[in-house]
């Protein structure tokens, strides 16, 4: 398929997903109300376990002692659950303040609350990777390269001459940085995604800042 | 320089006992540092129809209790050193009628701060430790709550003593590191370091480290200036709303009205809820009521 008519397809269908399941705006103790019943699911298990008192209601400010979860590289590593879920279960006794075992959890309520923090960690990183500041930094092309080719896996999908070739040309660094980071709304979610939309968000949930310095550095010296 | 103590408040008294807050279960704050943190306190302490409180060094100081060095991931982030030593600057420097215009703050309201929550560690100076209890006598405090370990404790018999003012160590339910405060015989070691050193008994925590708070009461309830209540599961288990966990909070109560022990009884609220933290504070009351009000 053409990039640009993935693309398009990939926003109609987030477009689509995000009006038919439109959250309501009222914030409540626990934050706003999230976008899916799946993740609205997993926002009731983040916040009736009072994981948000440590670890913050949307994944900033984590206080107590306790892991912050916007940057734990363990999360960005988890799929559904399956690392995040028996620390859960498990509760971690010998921390300097103890956290709480939850034995009692089903895979169900382990899924929903693992989609759920990658949903705030992914909201998370983009505003940060997005930030103002970002633009002063200048990455390493070369590291850029291996990073592309590498670790990141984007030559399965991507290739400079192949489908990015006039498309980086149209984007100025800020927005490059934009599309390389979510291409699709602001409001994207990894549920009901494309295949191509979700492996840039778990890869949002995975980029050092540096990376994506450098992946920027790469694509501009392509040009 | 000398402090005159709180003016008297009103007490909020359950079934005979003295009912405050640790300002901890207040989770929706302005951040620190905000002038409306302290307002906003107030507000919410008299909607929970609460009138003393253990008030929280966050709660007191612009910097957040991150920043103060007690929680030891903290001084592994980026920038600690730096935020740690700012802190230290502050403590330092900031006039005494910093702290005792926040003591007005809450007698003008008919409100009382009991007890200073600070979480006294190793990376304070001794500098800092003598600044820090010239600040709780300027707040009008009694004392202090900590969550400390026990070599702080030994090094603070000397502050303690020469001050007069007590600290009371606050457990949480760490078995592993005997440096924690969460079993009978951790206490035990700090209370025969000095008769200034008292107990803040969490009764949840030492619940969910599989100690039973009725038997420490009972023997302890001399040294005991308050309680925190809340509830948690046995074995490391989960904070539930009051009533639904394994800590036997009626009984609790009861035996301190029973035996009239001089002790203070002060909610912890910190299950989770879509609601507001002083709807659910006011919740927690409400249970102790009916526990107190029970045959």
């Amino acid at each position: 398929m053409n990039v640009c008519v993935r693309a398009a397809t990939e926003i109609l269908i987030a477009c689509a997903l995000a009006r038919a399941q439109a959250p309501s705006t009222k914030r409540d103790a626990g934050g706003y109300p999230a976008p899916t019943a799946k993740l609205e699911r997993g926002r009731t298990v983040y916040v009736i376990s009072s994981c948000h008192f440590c670890h913050g209601i949307d994944l900033t400010g984590a206080a107590m002692g306790a892991a912050d979860l916007m940057h734990l590289p363990l999360v960005g590593r988890d799929e559904d659950g399956n690392l995040i879920g028996p620390i859960v279960r498990a509760g971690l006794p010998n921390l300097q303040t103890a956290m709480p075992q939850y034995p009692d959890y089903t895979p169900q309520q382990i899924s929903d609350l693992a989609a759920y923090v990658h949903y705030l960690r992914q909201q998370g990183r983009y505003r940060e990777l997005t930030a103002a500041s970002q633009d002063s930094e200048v990455g390493e092309a070369k590291a850029g390269e291996q990073y592309f080719t590498g670790i990141g896996k984007c030559n399965t999908c991507h290739s400079l001459p192949g489908d990015l070739a006039g498309v980086i040309g149209k984007y100025d660094k800020a927005a490059l940085r934009q599309h390389l980071l979510r291409p699709g709304p602001d409001n994207a979610i990894t549920e009901g995604a494309s295949a191509g939309l979700a492996s840039h968000l778990k890869l949002l949930e995975r980029y050092s800042d540096a990376d994506v310095q450098n992946l920027i550095a790469y694509l501009q010296a392509a040009r | 320089m000398r402090v005159r103590a709180q003016s008297p408040a009103k007490l909020s008294l359950i079934g005979g006992i003295p009912f405050g807050v640790e300002t901890f279960s207040f989770h929706d704050l302005p951040p620190a540092g905000d002038p409306m943190l302290i307002p906003t306190l107030i507000e919410d302490m008299q909607y929970a129809g609460l009138a003393e409180c253990e008030i929280m060094s966050g709660h007191v100081e612009p910097m957040g209790s991150y920043a103060t060095g007690w929680w030891v991931a903290t001084r592994r982030a980026p920038g600690y050193t730096k935020m740690r030593e700012d802190a230290r600057r502050w403590r330092l420097t900031v006039p005494m009628d910093y702290y005792s215009k926040i003591r007005k703050q809450f007698e003008d309201a008919g409100l009382r701060m009991y007890y200073y929550n600070v979480n006294f560690n190793e990376t304070f100076t001794d500098e800092e430790r003598d600044r820090t209890f010239e600040a709780a006598r300027a707040l009008g405090v009694d004392g202090f709550s900590s969550s400390t370990v026990l070599s702080e404790a030994k090094r603070l018999v000397p502050f303690v003593e020469r001050h007069k003012m007590y600290v009371a160590m606050h457990n949480h339910n760490n078995l592993v590191d005997p440096e924690q405060f969460a079993t009978p015989g951790s206490f035990e070691t700090a209370l025969a370091m000095s008769e200034y050193f008292k107990a803040t008994l969490d009764i949840g925590h030492y619940v969910a480290g599989n100690n039973d708070p009725v038997a420490f009461i009972e023997k302890h309830h001399d040294r005991i200036v308050n309680i925190h209540i809340r509830d948690r599961k046995r074995n490391n288990g989960r904070n539930m709303p009051f009533g639904q966990g394994d800590t036997p909070i009626k009984e609790v109560l009861r035996l301190i009205k029973a035996k009239r022990y001089p002790i203070r009884c002060y909610i912890e609220y910190e299950y989770g809820s879509f609601q507001s933290s002083r709807e659910e504070v006011k919740r927690c009351v409400e249970y102790c009521k009916e526990a107190l009000a029970q045959k």
